[in-house]
């Protein structure tokens, strides 16, 4: 569950992030942020993340405030929150299987989770033959798909994806989201900041429009924009 | 913290320190160029402070009667000093002893002591006190008594040897202080270029919720190998360097017949700590450094 009241959030170099946002997001929903470049997208996402904190209201995720969090309480936070990213941030030097394990390696997962639960989450994303294989070797898709892999392998309760098509093209994209929406189908909440206005229309589900830091519409089994 | 993450550390840091093996070199090289000249100073500020405490326990505070002291007078001085708490030991001479004293010392000379006798001689007292410190207030106490006509101590020239001590004490420190600076610097900087080389895997742990101590950890061991390699050389360095010097400085002072006045610490005495000191110096540093350069990447 994640919750923001009034939330503004000013950057010291003047730059509005986001003004008076208030909403709901209840566990197992699935959300699109959509807008122009700048509107705020980001900065909703890395509030969640408490990459950035709340000029002035209140951000509740999970059962943290992150307004008024300590920075050690940090690391358990995220462990609740998958993230995937526009330009994937695979490691190199890893395999594939060698990546997701790292997420489970970094919260000291036992080497018997680790060994059950990494075949579990490539299989979901459908690249249990590539376990071996180094992210320079696969395509973008494939490579978005062992990020996801590597956000869902710590059964987060949240999947917070900023632009996660953004590199990708229209038919892989679809791939991505499908796979994000078969995520969401398993019971975790799933929130998307996208461009993707084909993708967004065609797959009815709850949409915040942003425009310079606000939510100018937020609506349920919505479209990109405003022109229906 | 569990054990396979601590062993994945302890792996992490050798690696990174592996890969970076040049600019480690040059930390390390760093760490013991700085830990010498520390040694250095450390190895001067023991072998004076030991020689000064050997000098202060060789020091006797000698009391001399008056020549025409009464027995009972003698009698009670000696009960003085022998209640006295801060006497370790002490000797009676008395005249018959000083004149045997003198006459063997001319034995050749005869001519000198012709006509004296043990009577032109005064009885005195040869006193070890516990404590060199104690000198002063002693003396004065002592030489209230009657039938005292005079004490000696050389308490005053060991002072300023103390100061001198203390002089050199401060110095070394000063010195240590500004080459530890230079190598936690110079660390510090090794240890960025693997922070820097891993700011993408830093900022990924970050986002899947490793805490803190787990990112910095593989950097501090990598601080610390830097650190205790260094120590290690440096010891070994600083052995062979003080037992060259050992033997040099043996072989003069037996030459011009100084053996019983200064003496060096022979290194299997101290050796130990040293190295101890060594070791925890290099750590530290190592570990100050690593975690300088880590705090800027933690902020994500």
């Amino acid at each position: 569950m994640i919750e923001f009241k009034n939330v503004t959030k000013l950057y010291p170099n003047g730059c509005i992030g986001l003004q008076n946002a208030t909403f709901k997001i209840e566990k197992g929903e699935f959300v699109f942020v959509v807008g122009p470049s700048g509107s705020g997208k980001s900065t909703l996402l890395k509030l969640m993340l408490r990459e950035e904190i709340p000029t002035e209201g209140e951000v509740y995720v999970n059962e943290f405030s992150i307004h008024d969090m300590p920075r050690r309480e940090v690391p358990y936070l995220r462990r609740g929150l998958g993230v995937v990213f526009q330009d994937f941030r695979l490691l190199p030097n890893k395999t594939v299987y060698e990546n997701v394990a790292f997420a489970m390696q970094v919260v000291e997962a036992s080497p018997k989770d680790i060994r059950r639960q990494v075949p579990v989450a490539l299989a979901l994303v459908g690249l249990s033959k590539k376990a071996k294989v180094y992210p320079d070797q696969l395509s973008g898709g494939e490579q978005q798909r062992v990020a996801l892999a590597r956000a869902i392998v710590n059964n987060p309760s949240v999947l917070i994806a900023d632009e996660p098509t953004g590199n990708l093209d229209p038919e892989t994209s679809w791939e991505i989201m499908n796979l994000l929406d078969e995520i969401n189908q398993r019971g975790t909440t799933v929130i998307v900041a996208t461009h993707e206005k084909n993708i967004v229309d065609q797959m009815k589900k709850r949409v915040f429009n942003l425009e310079r830091g606000r939510i100018i519409r937020d609506v349920q089994e919505g479209n990109y924009t405003n022109e229906d | 913290m569990k054990i396979r993450t601590m062993k994945y550390m302890v792996k992490e840091g050798f690696v990174n320190t592996y890969r970076n093996l040049l600019m480690s070199i040059a930390s390390v090289t760093m760490v013991i160029a700085s830990l010498m000249i520390f040694g250095i100073f450390l190895m001067l500020i023991i072998n004076f402070s030991y020689n000064l405490n050997r000098l202060k326990a060789q020091m006797e505070v000698v009391v001399f009667l008056e020549n025409d002291a009464t027995q009972m007078e003698s009698a009670n001085v000696e009960l003085k000093i022998k209640n006295d708490e801060r006497v370790l030991t002490y000797t009676k001479i008395t005249k018959e002893q000083a004149f045997a004293e003198l006459v063997t010392l001319y034995l050749e000379d005869t001519d000198i002591i012709e006509g004296l006798t043990p009577d032109f001689l005064s009885e005195s007292f040869r006193i070890h006190l516990k404590n060199v410190e104690d000198s002063a207030a002693f003396t004065e106490d002592i030489s209230k008594l009657d039938g005292v006509e005079d004490v000696t101590y050389p308490y005053e020239s060991l002072k300023k040897l103390g100061t001198v001590l203390n002089w050199i004490n401060a110095g070394s420190m000063a010195v240590l202080t500004l080459l530890l600076i230079i190598s936690v610097s110079i660390i510090a900087n090794t240890i960025k270029l693997t922070v820097f080389a891993r700011r993408r895997e830093i900022e990924i742990m970050k986002y899947i919720g490793a805490s803190d101590w787990f990112i910095r950890w593989p950097f501090v061991i990598e601080g610390v190998i830097i650190g205790f390699a260094g120590a290690l050389i440096a010891f070994v360095l600083t052995s062979y360097l003080y037992n060259s010097v050992e033997s040099f400085v043996n072989a003069q002072t037996f030459e011009y017949g100084l053996s019983e006045l200064v003496k060096m610490v022979s290194l299997g005495n101290v050796g130990g700590q040293i190295f101890v000191i060594y070791a925890i110096i290099g750590v530290v540093m190592g570990s100050i450094g690593s975690i300088i350069s880590v705090r800027k990447h933690l902020n994500v």
